[in-house]
């Protein structure tokens, strides 16, 4: 039997046909897609921070950030004794 | 010279010393020789993990791309991996450590049973692997002749030799510790570069913007490149969570957990090197060398410059470590498309233990030696080929296991068709057959979606049992909160 989350709630919050994913591990995997998506909007890429394009410097956020979100999100799931 | 040969010969002897050890461990088992006895801990993994996908160019490259393409450009390329690694261990980590086996053909072979799916996925591993290991090679012998002053031809024949030794006797458990000390050398060697820079020379922030000032395309992204970047960006997100070399680190690591929190770790410690080599290291070298016809020159020409014949050798030692600690891992999984994906079922049912260990060693003997062979002659614009290589394993692998991992109206039908869809129409858009204006990757991904989309709405629905299984995979540990 898949496990309720601590909450109580069930572990699906998408469409029936999808197996479930805990709540926060998606909202980690949109915020990813997202900020990819919107570092690439044509206007970050003409701002310059320091000599360079402000697309950069997203893409430079996104390599620490992604990693950091997701060992946060899995530190908050993890099994309690 | 000799003291920067000294330091690269005592860095191979190491590597082979760990394969010695390694194989008196590994050779009767297959748990232990493919998947190292499935008790990797998160540390060892972590740098494993970085050191695989750390490559010639992760060193050599990224500098190189700076120098030549712009810090945004670059940093675009690096990043889809470092968004790929987090993809990983969300969708595919914990269910496919649950599955249990060795590879990813084991995966969609068991999700999507058909002969086709058995035969298709390998070949598709060993072309696309094969290509990447012949780009490590020429790295290495780039690297070699450029500081060692050996005959590129020479330190091709004594890099590979190395690998194919350790990796043949050694196995998961050789090509993982040998991870883990080139892990440490090319970090280490990267991180100590710029910190001896920056006590040279001020702070990264101000070189850069002296570089960007000097050189202002450092800093900028044009607008011609947004479609190559955003392919090379797709390539590598869709590509992590099914390249067989990182997921073969998920079914050696300890448990679900651990695979997870590796694959994390390892990026943070990856996009650390990336950062550093670009802002740090790029510009410094953009100022001191502001006509560089071979960008990928670039951090050799600093170190040389810059630094003492002791340094200078921990530097060719790293640019060795960063080639071998991938091109081990890729012939580690080429090996297992042979020995175990295409020729495992048929030999296990024949051939002694001791007839299945020689054709593991074998297998990677064979690849290895065919490697060598084209990399003495290498194919120009390897790096794209390469690059298209991983694109076509890409675009055949990632929704079939993404849908087969997640979506249950996933089907035989549907993984067929998905597989094949993808990697056909990345094929004809890279021959030219098919031009809609996008990136190849993505009008695959998409082909690749709607055939599994088709088939699964329209096929029959697959056996109880097996969606049993599947929903088995997704269970989750009791008393796991909620994220």
């Amino acid at each position: 039997m898949v496990e309720p989350n601590a909450d109580g709630a069930p572990p699906t919050c998408g469409p029936r046909s999808f197996f479930p994913l805990p709540r926060g591990e998606r909202r980690v995997l949109g915020a990813l897609v997202a900020a990819a998506a919107a570092a690439y909007l044509p206007p970050l890429r003409a701002i310059e921070i320091a000599g360079v394009a402000l697309f950069g410097w997203l893409m430079a956020a996104l390599m620490v950030f992604s990693p950091l979100l997701t060992l946060w999100v899995f530190w908050r799931g993890r099994p309690r004794a | 010279m000799s003291v920067e040969r000294a330091v690269v010969l005592f860095y191979l002897a190491a590597c082979i010393a760990i394969g010695i050890l390694a194989s008196r461990k590994v050779l009767g088992s297959r748990d232990e020789y493919w998947v190292a006895g499935r008790r990797i801990g998160t540390a060892v993994n972590t740098l494993a993990i970085m050191a695989s996908l750390a490559s010639g160019g992760s060193i050599l490259g990224v500098m190189g791309l700076a120098y030549s393409q712009g810090i945004p450009t670059t940093l675009a390329l690096f990043a889809g991996a470092v968004i790929g690694f987090p993809l990983a261990s969300i969708l595919v980590a914990r269910p496919l450590r649950r599955f249990g086996q060795y590879t990813i053909t084991d995966f969609l072979a068991f999700r999507f049973p058909s002969p086709v799916t058995r035969a298709i996925v390998p070949v598709l591993i060993v072309v696309a692997f094969t290509a990447y290991i012949v780009a490590q090679l020429k790295a290495a012998g780039i690297a070699a002749h450029a500081l060692l002053d050996i005959p590129y031809e020479s330190a091709l024949a004594i890099a590979t030799l190395v690998f194919i030794v350790y990796v043949s006797i050694g196995g998961m458990i050789a090509v993982t510790w040998t991870d883990v000390v080139q892990g440490l050398l090319m970090v280490g060697v990267v991180i100590a570069t710029a910190f001896a820079l920056m006590w040279r020379t001020g702070s990264p922030l101000e070189r850069l913007r002296a570089a960007t000032d000097a050189a202002p395309e450092l800093g900028r992204f044009a607008d011609e490149s947004i479609g190559s970047s955003l392919g090379y960006f797709l390539i590598w997100a869709t590509a992590i969570p099914v390249i067989p070399h990182i997921v073969m680190r998920v079914f050696s690591a300890r448990d679900a957990r651990s695979a997870q929190l590796s694959l994390n770790f390892a990026m943070l410690i990856y996009s650390g090197m990336i950062l550093i080599a670009v802002f740090a290291i790029a510009p410094a070298g953009k100022l001191a060398f502001p006509a560089l016809a071979d960008a990928d020159q670039l951090f050799l020409r600093v170190v040389e410059a810059e630094f003492s014949p002791l340094w200078r050798g921990f530097a060719v030692a790293a640019v060795l470590a960063a080639v071998m600690s991938t091109t081990d891992a890729l012939l580690l999984a080429c090996s297992s498309a042979i020995a175990h994906d295409l020729l495992g079922s048929w030999l296990r049912a024949r051939a002694s233990d001791r007839m299945l260990a020689m054709v593991r060693v074998g297998s990677a003997w064979i690849v290895g030696a065919l490697a060598l062979y084209w990399a003495f002659s290498p194919p120009e614009l390897l790096s794209r080929f390469y690059t298209a290589g991983i694109g076509l394993l890409s675009a055949g692998l990632f929704v079939p296991t993404i849908a087969g991992l997640w979506w249950k109206r996933a089907n035989l039908a549907g993984g067929v068709a998905s597989l094949v869809a993808g990697a056909g129409s990345y094929a004809l858009c890279l021959t030219g057959a098919i031009d809609l204006g996008a990136p190849a990757i993505a009008v695959a991904l998409g082909a690749s979606a709607l055939a599994m989309l088709a088939g699964g709405l329209l096929g029959s629905r697959d056996g109880e049992a097996l969606r049993a299984e599947i929903a088995r995979l997704h269970e989750r540990e009791a008393g796991a909160g909620a994220a």
